[in-house]
């Protein structure tokens, strides 16, 4: 399985080698490695019949300009579950996760392929509005950005904008209290975002995601720039956001996929930095009996 | 210990240490220079135009005017001593007293005498200032008479319309270029082009405006021409300032509101204008600060130098601060070298108060990501 790759390494270095003027008309380099490496297919994880699917993606590929940054992503998110990404840095996870909520689309020389099938709409199709789409599927940030406004309008801003009708108060409360973060701010909620620490802010970041009541949460490295007690609190709150939830999460700390995730989808880029499914399955067979080489050198650290 | 660590470098390394710092001490030393020659030139010509003017623009009705000249030295003086002495003596001076309660008291004393002589400068300069014979008169062929009056009024009320026309189209062009805009060679093209505008010289805005305004559009030599002209010189810098104060706007913040479904207009009207909007008013003034001392394209566009009425419509002739002060500056009569640098020294009060709200604005608004 690993050897494929080294050959690959090969097999670049070489034609850069010799004297251009030798060769009238040089392969490009894309092509010769199109013959060269077999991509080996994906690991992936047959869910039980019947089990609830909360997005079906097919083969995702994504681009920034030239570059090819994922190539043909398949995989299953079931829902109410915890589904981590993980790999290394560079490897497409983080792209892979902001084309589930079109959040790519804001990148004007982006370009996804494939379809994400969510419900019955495909979240790809260009048909689909992305605005609708990011209401039913919310984000959260690797580094903590709440609006410069108070906590309250941090919460009630994406209620608000979506036409919510009810009771705003309420609602602000619910979400607060879901995000763990109600105790430690409820004496005043006109207090402005950014002067919590950290860890609430990030926790007030969950919070405005939940107020709009979406379905799925997509996090990116949510405690990344967190300290552990924080990223602590972080977790415990994916595990019980994943009881209405569905939850997709990004992250570099292999330990919290580990302890947060039901399952775990590894992702590896080559040399020409496409990232490629490798393996996906359930976590605890992911992270005890990993059944590709690739995967096994990754949890047990022989990658960066 | 450490220092014996510190002493024996290894071999190999020549590490130069105090060639390096006295390198950094000289560009020190020649940074400090500059200012300190930029200080001293400003406050050469404030003091020179305090000295010729101060005396007309201060007069109060029955003094004649007030000594000439005595302003001068005594305006600096007046401001730095009690920096000094509220800053540094009791801190340094008092040596054996610091951190004693006479020490603090002290200074306290220093602060209050920090701003106390500027409320007392501002109050009584503002009295004099309304009390003032030059304030409130019109133009007229004696200098003993002669007021800015008109001049003032007509600076104010271009500069009102100026605003009005260059801040919402200079605003709306840079939420175009920054928020909608595609990132392709025409974008750029314009981006270039804005730039190269605010770097035009004023007189050619001038001719642009005499042409278009006053000769095609028939508006003649009034406050609408002119305005109309003024706009076209600051729209370029109100754009550019616009975008700048867009741009510091974080992308995540953008990113945060998409995320929870807003549209695009909906995350530039909650959250990226709000956030950037003090950013944009600092720019708006600071263009205006420009405008007001543009001289140029007012000869052009044909303000009128001798002016005994107020412009009554946009459409009525008028006249404008610098166009007043250059009239004077012409006549050979000393009485209106006199009155021209009380003209000017007024413009640079305005112009003083309009930075000092634009810094204030920046200050209030600055939000720490």
């Amino acid at each position: 399985m690993f050897q494929p790759l080294l050959s690959k390494r090969i097999a670049v270095t070489t034609p850069e080698a010799e004297p251009a003027g030798l060769d009238p008309q040089p392969e490009p380099i894309a092509a010769l490695l199109e013959g060269v490496i077999e991509v080996a297919p994906p690991i992936l994880h047959e869910f039980p019949a019947g089990t609830e699917i909360a997005l079906a993606v097919r083969d995702v590929s994504a681009y920034y300009g030239g570059f090819q940054a994922l190539d043909r992503i398949s995989l299953d998110i079931p829902r109410n579950k915890v589904t981590a990404l993980i790999g290394p840095s560079g490897c497409g996870k983080s792209t892979l996760l902001r084309c589930f909520n079109r959040m790519n689309d804001l990148i004007p020389t982006a370009r996804v392929s494939g379809s994400i099938g969510f419900g019955e709409m495909d979240v790809q199709d260009p048909n689909v509005d992305a605005v609708a789409v990011r209401r039913r599927i919310g984000m959260v940030f690797q580094k903590p950005n709440p609006f410069p406004k108070s906590i309250y309008d941090n919460v009630a801003f994406g209620a608000r904008i979506n036409g919510f009708r009810g009771d705003m108060d309420r609602l602000v409360e619910d979400a607060l209290r879901r995000a763990a973060l109600w105790d430690e701010v409820n004496d005043d909620l006109r207090k402005n975002g950014l002067s919590l620490s950290g860890g609430q802010q990030q926790r007030l970041c969950i919070a405005r995601a939940i107020a709009i009541q979406p379905e799925i949460i997509l996090m990116d490295e949510p405690a990344s720039a967190l300290d552990p007690i924080a990223t602590l609190k972080i977790e415990d709150l994916m595990r019980e956001l994943a009881e209405d939830y569905t939850i997709v999460v990004v992250t570099h700390n292999m330990q919290q996929a580990a302890r947060v995730s039901d399952y775990t989808a590894f992702l590896l880029a080559g040399e020409e930095r496409t990232g490629r499914l490798v393996e996906f399955g359930v976590t605890s067979e992911i992270f005890t009996t990993p059944r590709d080489q690739r995967t096994e050198d990754y949890i047990t650290g022989r990658y960066g | 210990m450490s220092g014996a660590q510190l002493a024996a470098p290894a071999s190999g390394w020549r590490p130069r240490l105090r060639l390096r710092k006295t390198i950094s001490r000289a560009f020190l030393f020649g940074c400090l220079l500059a200012v300190a020659a930029g200080l001293v030139l400003l406050a050469a010509l404030v003091i020179d135009i305090s000295l010729d003017g101060a005396g007309r623009l201060f007069g109060g009705p029955n003094s004649g005017g007030l000594p000439k000249g005595w302003l001068a030295p005594a305006i600096p003086i007046a401001l730095l001593a009690p920096i000094m002495l509220g800053r540094y003596l009791p801190a340094g001076a008092l040596g054996p007293l610091v951190g004693t309660a006479l020490a603090r008291a002290l200074r306290r004393i220093g602060a209050v005498s920090l701003i106390l002589p500027w409320l007392l400068i501002v109050v009584w300069a503002v009295y004099l200032l309304l009390d003032s014979r030059f304030l409130g008169r019109f133009a007229s062929p004696d200098p003993e008479v002669a007021g800015v009056y008109a001049a003032l009024i007509g600076t104010f009320y271009m500069m009102a319309i100026t605003a009005a026309l260059a801040f919402p189209l200079g605003v709306g062009a840079a939420i175009y270029l920054e928020e909608y805009a595609r990132q392709n060679w025409f974008a750029r093209f314009i981006q270039v082009n804005i730039s190269n505008l605010a770097g035009v010289p004023s007189i050619v805005y001038g001719l642009l405006g005499l042409q278009l305004f006053v000769r095609v559009m028939e508006l003649e030599r009034s406050v609408l021409a002119g305005a109309l002209t003024m706009a076209l010189l600051v729209m370029p810098i109100i754009v550019v300032s616009a975008q700048e104060s867009l741009r510091a706007v974080p992308p995540s913040m953008r990113e945060a509101a998409y995320a929870v479904g807003a549209t695009r207009w909906q995350v530039i009207r909650h959250h990226v204008l709000p956030y950037a909007f003090g950013g944009m008013l600092t720019g708006n003034i600071l263009a205006m600060s420009r405008a007001i001392g543009e001289t140029a394209p007012l000869i052009m566009v044909g303000a009128v130098a001798f002016i005994a009425f107020l412009p009554e419509s946009p459409t009525d002739p008028f006249t404008a601060m610098p166009i007043q002060i250059f009239n004077w500056v012409r006549k050979p009569q000393e009485g209106f070298q006199e009155i021209a640098a009380a003209g000017i020294v007024l413009l640079l009060l305005i112009l003083l108060v309009m930075n000092s709200v634009a810094i204030i604005l920046r200050q209030r608004t600055r939000t720490r990501w």
